[in-house]
């Protein structure tokens, strides 16, 4: 059967490569490096148990960051106390989570300098 | 805050003409009350950054305050067979099939019973928690247990039997392994003690692939609900051993003549149906229940043919889920004769209700109002693509594939609507999901909530061409809605009374009769508008007989989201072969001059102009429009008119000699991915940066006796279209051409 793999995204991330999680924290909707979409290939590609999604709360105006069930049926997690204006925010606090997941570094919680 | 899904519904038929009747079947778990009304939809998208939803209420009579119930959905499919004397009155017995268990552990799954789970009482042949099997049989105080020694394993065909010995005083199951290779051989026979005799219960039926739960509630007659394939089920008036089962269940056509047998299911006859014939002579026939899929391969498929049609006694096999879902069957809450002077166009009842903490209820239930059947209203006709909103009725694709994310390059963005179909899988799924084991949903109704068909539904098809809608409403211009099951119904009688018809942002599915429509409209002097992407792309069929029903089986090509099983690709509605048009013989740019070559969900892009454009021929169409105008560099779709899905011309592939190339947006960028029929193997520099075939084309061509079509080749084309107030140049080129066509006088 055709499946998808989560595990299939294996492409190295460098912990060292702090130009590309720059790059990502100035533009987190691209365009984007080749480094950089790999990066992101690997983290969009491979998630995490109970994957994090944004939750629109208004059309366009706000969204809270959520986690999907970790089995068909169940309730989408809402992590009320992230709250978000704009969506870009999100992606970087996606980001910086997965970042910190898989190289073991911790990245700033703030996007904007 | 809104909430869209505090209160649920469906329209039945999806679809009505002025003087028709259409009802209304809605569900709510919290409220008891709400308001409602009736309104004609001009543009059903919420983004802010859009016109927003607009509606208008055309006053009905069932306006107004309405109470609510709640009316649960029981989900899984089966078969019933009405109960007989000799059902009822079994002796010693032996029922036995081929299985092939698609989801095993975890929980219990029935694969035939004579059971009233109430009462305790009958008896039932289960694959237990443990992928074991298990024949149970019950007087409603005594019960007797019998379990084979191996689990069964997952996609593996085996002989499934249970035999009942009174005589004997035994009880006993019996498994054989089909492939008995590579560790696979699960062959075995458990025997136990069983009674002398037994009372069986009284007016229960004989289901399979699930059994009864003994309520008096029809819509939830049965439980446990079987995931898998069950092929030539048989039931024998005497305990047989192992090798006159295998024979027993092997049999093709096992004699009539043997007064002993009282059931022999083909499931390969009337494939097109909701029946399953018994050849015992007993009429023992049965009703299958939420449309589990037919047209499966058997224990016997030996690969010769792909096609049921072919083989047919290859094809005895139906897959059950406990997932499928045809019908919620909820009782009708209110009906509505359409007015006489309506005007034809997407409708809805609206539903709002406040509930307090900032939070009002405000939901929508979604119908069609076509053209009288007697004459068109308008010269204009926009096509309603149902059979592509069936396809996509509540994807669960964001909550269930990984892929999600990657494809849409950011985070998967959860609508309300969402959040509720994640705890509610018993809605049902979209033809793009998978059910529970896996395999992939070749069929979709329209008898149940589609939260994603409606104002405040996810942004795709229907919210996308009500941009559509809302444009033509700006521009003064009337038209009449046409929709894909009037089409596949009527043919082309559907079309011709339509100087212009328009197919909206992406009509995906299409069957044959559909196809066949436009092919002779055009080809009659018919216009035909194509303002989106990926249209024309997958070969379906609407159920011959009910209403509100389509199959698609998505072979091994194409841009999909599960793969069709060997020998499975035939429809089971009308045994044509599906897959898509491509694979065919008739690709869409055949019919529209352009066909689907690429996603692009990062950004959208602009079109430039080519020399085509510059032919006085075509001086109608860039009125206004400058040289070197970048033409759709804007659009509540990522930003352009040219993405999400996009077309390009192609001669090869059926694109017409006389096309003229007018426009092209060839620099995609590196999210631009072709589909899989667009390349022979695997290489580097595919991607749109790269490969200038990943592009969307607008393209011009004549028909015949005066026809012609005129394509945009993108999703997002028609979500540009109320740029700047309206006022820009997508809209420019649109209206330019519009109102050519809607001008009978012929080409030059
Ligand atoms: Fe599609």
């Amino acid at each position: 059967m055709l499946e998808n793999d989560p595990n299939a995204a294996h492409y190295p991330i460098d912990p060292d490569r702090l130009d590309l999680v720059e790059e990502f924290r100035r533009a987190p909707k691209g365009p984007h490096s080749d480094a950089l979409q790999k990066v992101l290939h690997r983290m969009r590609w491979a998630g995490e148990p109970r994957r994090y999604v944004l939750i629109v709360i208004e059309p366009g105006r706000r969204w809270m960051l959520g986690r999907l069930p970790e089995r068909r049926g169940g309730q989408i997690e809402r992590l009320a106390d992230h709250v978000f204006t704009d969506p870009a925010d999100a992606e970087w606090e996606v980001f910086r989570r997965r970042w910190q997941a898989i190289t073991g570094r911790v990245l700033p919680a703030e996007r904007t300098v | 805050m809104i909430d869209t899904t505090a209160v649920l519904g469906y329209a039945w038929p999806m679809a009505v003409a002025p003087g028709e009747t259409v009802s209304f079947h809605l569900s709510s778990e919290t409220l008891a009350e709400a308001q409602l009304r009736v309104v004609r939809v001009r543009c059903a998208d919420a983004d802010p950054a859009g016109p927003g939803i607009r509606t208008t209420g055309p006053s009905s009579a069932i306006d107004g305050p309405i109470d609510l119930s709640h009316q649960p959905i029981h989900p899984g499919s089966c078969a019933v067979v009405a109960d007989s004397a000799q059902l009822a009155g079994l002796g010693d017995f032996t029922f036995g099939c081929y299985l092939f268990p698609t989801l095993i552990g975890g929980r219990r799954q029935t694969i035939a019973a004579r059971w009233n789970e109430l009462r305790e009482c009958g008896w039932k042949l289960e694959l237990d928690e443990e992928a074991h099997l298990l024949l149970t049989i019950a007087d409603g105080g005594r019960r007797w247990n019998v379990r084979a020694p191996k689990p069964l394993l997952e996609r593996e065909w085996v002989l499934a039997a249970a035999t009942v010995d009174l005589t004997g005083g035994t009880v006993a199951v019996h498994q054989a392994s089909l492939a008995r290779d590579g560790g696979r051989d699960r062959t075995g026979t458990a025997t136990a003690a069983g009674p002398a005799a037994i009372a069986w219960p009284t007016a229960t039926p004989l289901v399979l692939a699930a059994q009864g739960t003994g309520l008096d509630k029809p819509l939830r007659a049965t439980s446990h609900h079987l995931n898998g394939k069950i092929d030539r089920p048989r039931l024998y008036a005497a305990a047989l051993d192992a090798g006159r089962i295998g024979a027993l269940v092997d049999a093709l056509n096992p004699p009539n003549t043997d007064p002993a047998l009282i059931a022999a299911w083909d499931f390969s006859r009337d494939i097109g149906g909701d029946t399953i014939r018994d050849l015992s002579g007993h009429r023992h026939d049965g009703i299958l229940h939420q449309l589990p899929m037919r047209a499966a391969t058997g224990a016997n498929w030996d690969g010769r043919s792909n096609s049921w049609t072919e083989v047919p006694w290859q094809y005895g096999a139906i897959h059950f889920h406990d997932d499928d879902i045809a019908d919620c069957g909820w009782k009708a809450d209110r009906k509505l004769t359409v007015p006489a002077d309506w005007p034809s166009g997407f409708y809805a009842l609206e539903l709002t209700a406040a509930t307090g903490e900032g939070v009002s209820v405000e939901s929508y239930v979604p119908f069609f109002v076509r053209a009288p059947r007697d004459r068109a209203t308008a010269p204009l006709a926009v096509v309603a693509s149902t059979a592509t909103f069936l396809a996509y009725a509540n994807s669960c694709l964001r909550l269930d594939q990984s892929h999600f994310e990657a494809m849409n390059e950011g985070l998967v963005l959860i609508s309300g609507d969402d959040c509720y179909l994640s705890a509610h899988r018993e809605l049902g799924l979209s033809t793009y999901d998978t059910h529970s084991d896996g395999s992939g949903v070749c069929y979709s109704s329209g008898a149940r909530p589609i939260l994603n068909m409606r104002p405040r539904g996810n942004t795709f098809n229907y919210v996308n061409d009500t941009h559509l809608l809302d444009w033509l409403e700006e521009q003064g211009i009337p038209y009449d809605i046409v929709t894909d099951e009037d089409i596949d119904r009527e043919g082309a009688r559907a079309l011709k009374p339509y100087r212009v018809v328009i197919t909206g942002s992406h009509p995906e599915y299409f069957s044959r009769p559909m196809l066949d429509a436009f092919e002779t409209y055009q080809n009659a002097g018919g216009r035909h508008m194509y303002l989106g992407g990926n249209g024309f792309y997958w070969r379906i069929a609407f159920h011959p007989t009910a209403p509100g029903r389509i199959e698609v089986r998505r072979g091994i090509t194409g841009t999909r989201t599960w793969e069709g099983e060997a020998g499975e690709n035939t429809l089971s509605f009308t045994g044509e072969p599906s897959g898509l048009w491509r694979s065919n013989g008739r690709p869409p740019q055949r019919l529209v001059g352009v066909g689907f070559d690429a996603q692009v969900f990062d950004r959208s892009a602009a079109y430039r102009r080519l020399g085509d454009s510059f032919d006085p021929r075509v001086a109608f169409a860039f009125e206004g429009i400058g040289p070197d105008e970048a033409i759709g560099d804007f659009g509540l779709r990522l930003g352009g008119a040219a993405g999400l899905e996009i077309d390009r011309a192609d001669a090869t592939l059926g694109s017409p000699p006389n096309l003229m190339l007018l426009a092209t947006a060839d620099r995609i960028g590196a999210g631009g991915l072709p589909t899989t029929e667009e390349f022979r193997t695997t290489h580097r520099g595919l991607t749109g940066d790269q490969n200038a075939r990943v592009r969307a084309d607008i393209v011009f061509f004549e028909t015949s006796q005066g026809g012609a079509v005129f394509a945009t080749g993108s999703i997002a084309w028609c979500c540009a279209l109320s740029h700047d107030g309206y006022d820009n140049n997508v809209s420019r080129l649109t209206g330019n051409v519009l109102r050519r066509f809607l001008d009978p006088r012929p080409f030059d």
